[in-house]
């Protein structure tokens, strides 16, 4: 487990990183978001240890972080760094031998991981001869090739396609199921289908950390009522409930002192009833209300 | 980014992986190795030096003939005379009967005889175009003055080995290798020239993969992946065993040359020298591939690398124009500074002797230089490595480092 506390960074009097706290745990998915310039570059770059803290500590596993732990790390910096006119396998040989495999392992977890990432046939191509959605999976085959202890990837998924995307998140799961993996991303629903635990980041600071479902319960729980073929206006007369929005045959309200099934009674009282359903606030309402 | 900028966790590595910097040293080999670039200039050197030398010793040695035209028999009895004074195994003068005065000018202007030997009312005239050679000058001038001689002291009766008695001078060399000046002064040239050429070359290559790894970004991955430092022992050894392979296959050539021409006497003289300009070459690359890794790490894109790279050119060009220009003390002085001193020792090794104590400073001196700036070179290096957007200047880079 990486645990992040009270970091800062400053540049001369700017604090682009203001004592920011929190965790990424084992096997689960930390999204990390924030708008442009919130900061989650620098605090990346500080936990891989190739900027220096101003204040604050990095821990792994209850323990201050060693240089050789953060070696073990899996990185992926956000501007994409590999040698343009080296041909695959014998980059991310090099990446490998750099961390300590011998070359016979350096090789074979090259082919493995060039076979799982459909690179099997470009190997022996240099870097920019490939598509970029095919330099991006070479970047994350990067992190990967020493068997990382943990990844920090610094916007993984930016100018990919959907489908790309897709490919990309079942490699990750493939091959990092269980490690604790952190990754920034300003793509929201990108990081609601994806994450498990989320922390975000506004102007250095966090403003809001932990499980995706805590924090979308945080807020009052919200359902929606369609009628079939009655107005739903009746609901602004119903005690115990806050009417957000009526249109037509449907309403948005919140409960107020009501009970869920007491409104689910109210409903077939009163009519037909199409839908009586619990609304999940959606993750964007979460981080614009977060960094407002 | 002014006041206090904390540094990257590089140095409290306790296990970090002790080797990388082989692991980095064998990709900067193999890097250049696979260029054409690299392989086509070894090539073309070697093979050059190796021509040049054969192609010296063969116009040097090659047999000529010069003719000379003559109208009277007598003056190609004169001509044969010359042939044998002017005693040069590789240089026949012969003549060439023609009718007269006129034919002999034709034929000296048309380019069928080198010179005309002609009798004129106290002597002879010797008659060339342009020039005329000067061995063919100073035997034919001999043999005309040697034959009239005979002739005069037979009218007058005179014994001329009597008078000519006691009028010899002989020559005998006490130091043999004093006459290889010129074969001297040539080699501390090609060893000056090659090692320039070899250094600079190189050195921007160390500079050039440097400032890439930083523009590519690259950078960021290795420094995540092993201490910043071991890339930068890399580097150096990596290069320098590609220079020092590079400066061995040019005196390999160099002797490969001169024993194809025979002249293990040559080899008496700049062999030991070569043996010195290997290790004087080794030694001050190390020095100066670290100044290059600075360089490099220092720019942000490859075109700050011109201002960048200033210090360490400087330090190749002034030694190598005093080499080339200065004078004996100068180069005296030059020579055992650190790191200019391994162009300029070597040099002076070859054009004569050296005292071992000035060939013990300059080694010492550029050793513990290259120790120096390896080191310091390493800290500057962590400092500025990861730092992007601007050029570094050295002062602040200085500044950083301690």
């Amino acid at each position: 487990m990486i645990t992040v506390e009270k970091l800062s960074r400053r540049y001369g009097d700017v604090t682009v990183v203001d004592d920011v706290s929190f965790e990424v745990r084992p096997g689960r998915t930390t999204g990390f978001v924030g708008a442009n310039g919130a900061g989650k570059t620098t605090t990346m770059r500080m936990i891989m240890g190739v900027l220096g803290a101003s204040a604050g500590d990095v821990l792994w596993n209850g323990q201050p972080i060693t240089a050789d732990v953060r070696r073990s790390f899996g990185y992926m910096p956000e501007e994409r760094g590999l040698y343009p006119r080296m041909n695959l396998v014998d980059q991310l040989v090099y990446f490998a031998r750099l961390h300590g495999l011998d070359p016979r392992d350096a090789r074979s977890r090259v082919d493995e991981l060039l076979e799982h990432f459909d690179l099997t046939d470009r190997g022996g191509d240099l870097l920019d001869t490939l598509s970029l959605g095919n330099q991006q999976r070479v970047q994350i085959a990067a992190s990967l090739v020493h068997r990382p202890s943990a990844l920090v990837l610094d916007e993984p998924f930016s100018g990919l396609d959907p489908l790309a995307v897709d490919s990309m998140v079942e490699l990750l799961q493939q091959e990092a199921a269980d490690l604790p993996l952190l990754f920034s991303s300003h793509q929201l629903d990108l990081v609601e289908r994806l994450c498990d635990d989320l922390v975000i980041l506004s102007g250095g600071r966090v403003v809001a950390a932990g499980p995706v479902d805590e924090l979308r319960d945080r807020g009052a729980v919200r359902y929606r009522v369609v009628m079939d073929d009655i107005d739903a206006a009746w609901l602004r007369d119903l005690r115990g409930v806050r009417t957000l929005d009526v249109d037509g045959e449907e309403a948005l309200v919140e409960l107020d002192g009501l009970q869920p099934a007491e409104l689910t009674r109210a409903a077939f009282e009163r009519g037909p009833v199409v839908e009586v359903a619990r609304v999940h606030q959606p993750l964007s309402d979460i981080f614009r209300e977060s960094v407002r | 980014m002014s006041t206090h900028t904390p540094h990257p966790d590089q140095s409290s590595g306790t296990r970090a992986p002790r080797d990388a910097w082989k692991v980095v040293a064998r990709r900067e080999i193999d890097v250049q190795v696979r260029t054409k670039s690299f392989r086509i200039g070894l090539l073309v050197t070697v093979v050059g030096i190796v021509a040049t030398i054969v192609g010296v010793h063969w116009f040097q040695n090659r047999d000529t003939t010069q003719t000379v035209a003559v109208v009277e028999p007598a003056a190609a009895a004169v001509v044969k005379a010359a042939d044998q004074l002017a005693g040069d195994d590789t240089l026949t003068i012969r003549s060439k009967d023609v009718s007269d005065t006129a034919a002999a000018e034709r034929a000296v202007k048309d380019g069928d005889v080198d010179a005309a030997l002609l009798a004129t009312d106290d002597g002879y005239e010797l008659v060339g175009e342009r020039d005329i050679d000067a061995t063919v000058q100073q035997s034919v001038t001999a043999a005309v003055r040697a034959t009239a001689l005979q002739e005069n002291a037979a009218a007058q009766d005179v014994d001329l080995s009597a008078l000519d008695a006691g009028t010899t001078t002989s020559e005998r060399l006490l130091d043999r290798g004093a006459d290889d000046g010129g074969l001297r002064q040539a080699t501390s040239f090609v060893f000056v020239l090659l090692f320039y050429l070899t250094a600079i070359v190189l050195g921007m290559g160390i500079a050039n993969s440097v400032t890439q790894e930083k523009e590519s970004r690259v950078v960021e991955i290795l420094a995540a992946a092993v201490p910043i430092r071991q890339l930068l022992w890399g580097k150096v050894v990596g290069n320098t065993a590609l220079a020092v392979l590079q400066i061995v296959s040019y005196a390999a050539a160099g002797v490969v040359g001169l024993l194809l021409t025979g002249q293990t006497g040559a080899l008496d003289v700049v062999g030991l020298p070569m043996l010195w300009y290997v290790v004087f070459f080794l030694v001050g690359f190390v020095a100066l591939a670290s100044l290059w890794s600075v360089a490099g790490s220092l720019a942000s894109r490859t075109q700050d690398l011109q201002s960048t790279t200033m210090p360490a050119q400087m330090l190749l060009l002034v030694p190598y124009f005093l080499a080339i220009l200065g004078g004996e003390s100068i180069k005296t002085v030059v020579s055992m500074i650190p790191v200019v001193s391994s162009m300029m020792m070597p040099a002076r090794l070859v054009e004569g002797s050296v005292p071992a104590w000035q060939v013990a400073v300059a080694l010492g001196g550029t050793l513990l230089a290259a120790v120096l700036l390896v080191r310091v070179g390493a800290r500057v290096f962590e400092r500025t490595l990861l730092r992007t957007g601007d050029k570094i200047g050295y002062r602040e880079a200085l500044s950083l480092a301690e």
